[in-house]
């Protein structure tokens, strides 16, 4: 149960960047703090005490296992969270082509 | 080869020799994905980022001279392609998509599995190179251009 609620912390603290900071690097950062505090949270969902990895081995007797089917969910959503990423660099990259500066802030002007 | 662009002559030694290395690293971990931990997405983020380090080691100009980016481009197209014609095949041979058509095997030997080494070869040579083109994209942008406030 702590775990869960430390994931749900690391949540927050994604989610206190996304808020409070004025870099547009330092927002991208935190939107992936928080995309972690999600996998990590299906991952742990999935865990069981004890347990191995979900793969049969040469010479190993088959053992209890963690379940494979998060950890597969996990995968995609990692793909998809560097999709995001690489979506929001290339905004930030063409905000400051356009004004100069990562400052929230000073990017004032909606046409133009 | 000019000194002018990418970083110093020491980083340019280093990255001449541990490349290849990464890259076969790379197939490596593709190759033994339906055995060992790995797969067709690990391997390709270690290959796409073995030419990555090329690219920031002796910057953009002299990748653009050392790889066909315009065949790179294709290749991800391509094995996007070939990936959608296996499900199909399965639809078609077996009874649904992305069906196991081709015999198992036997188990723990490097040609088994079927389907699955070849869909991790696919995968592999996918994320590899939209990787590699994502950021080979976002490095082209001149952010000295444009006006200032």
């Amino acid at each position: 149960m702590i775990l869960y609620l430390l994931c749900f912390i690391l949540l927050l603290v994604g989610l206190y960047g996304i808020l409070t900071k004025r870099d547009l690097i330092k927002i991208i950062l935190s939107a992936s703090i928080m995309g972690y505090a999600a996998n990590l949270l299906l991952i742990l969902f999935a865990y069981r005490n004890g347990s191995i990895f979900p793969i049969l081995r040469k010479g190993v007797e088959a053992m209890p296992m963690v379940d494979p089917l998060p950890q597969a969910l996990v995968l995609t959503s990692i793909v998809i969270e560097l999709g995001t990423t690489a979506l929001l660099v290339a905004l930030a990259l063409k905000l400051f082509q356009k004004y100069k500066t990562y400052d929230i802030t000073k990017i004032r002007k909606l046409s133009g | 080869m000019d000194n002018k662009s990418g970083m110093t002559i020491i980083v340019k030694t280093i990255t001449r020799i541990t490349v290849p290395t990464i890259i076969l690293y790379g197939c490596y971990i593709i190759f033994h994905g339906h055995l060992t931990p790995g797969g067709g997405f690990a391997g390709g983020v270690i290959i796409a980022l073995a030419l990555l380090n090329v690219m920031i080691a002796f910057g953009r100009e002299f990748t653009n001279n050392w790889l066909n980016i315009n065949f790179l481009e294709k290749l991800e197209s391509i094995s996007a392609t070939l990936f959608l014609v296996l499900g199909i095949l399965g639809f078609l041979i077996g009874t649904a998509f992305l069906f196991n058509f081709i015999s198992h095997g036997e188990l723990f030997r490097l040609f088994s599995a079927g389907t699955i080494p070849i869909l991790n070869i696919i995968i592999g040579i996918k994320v590899a190179m939209s990787l590699f083109l994502v950021v080979w994209v976002l490095a082209g942008l001149k952010l000295d251009e444009g006006e200032s406030l």
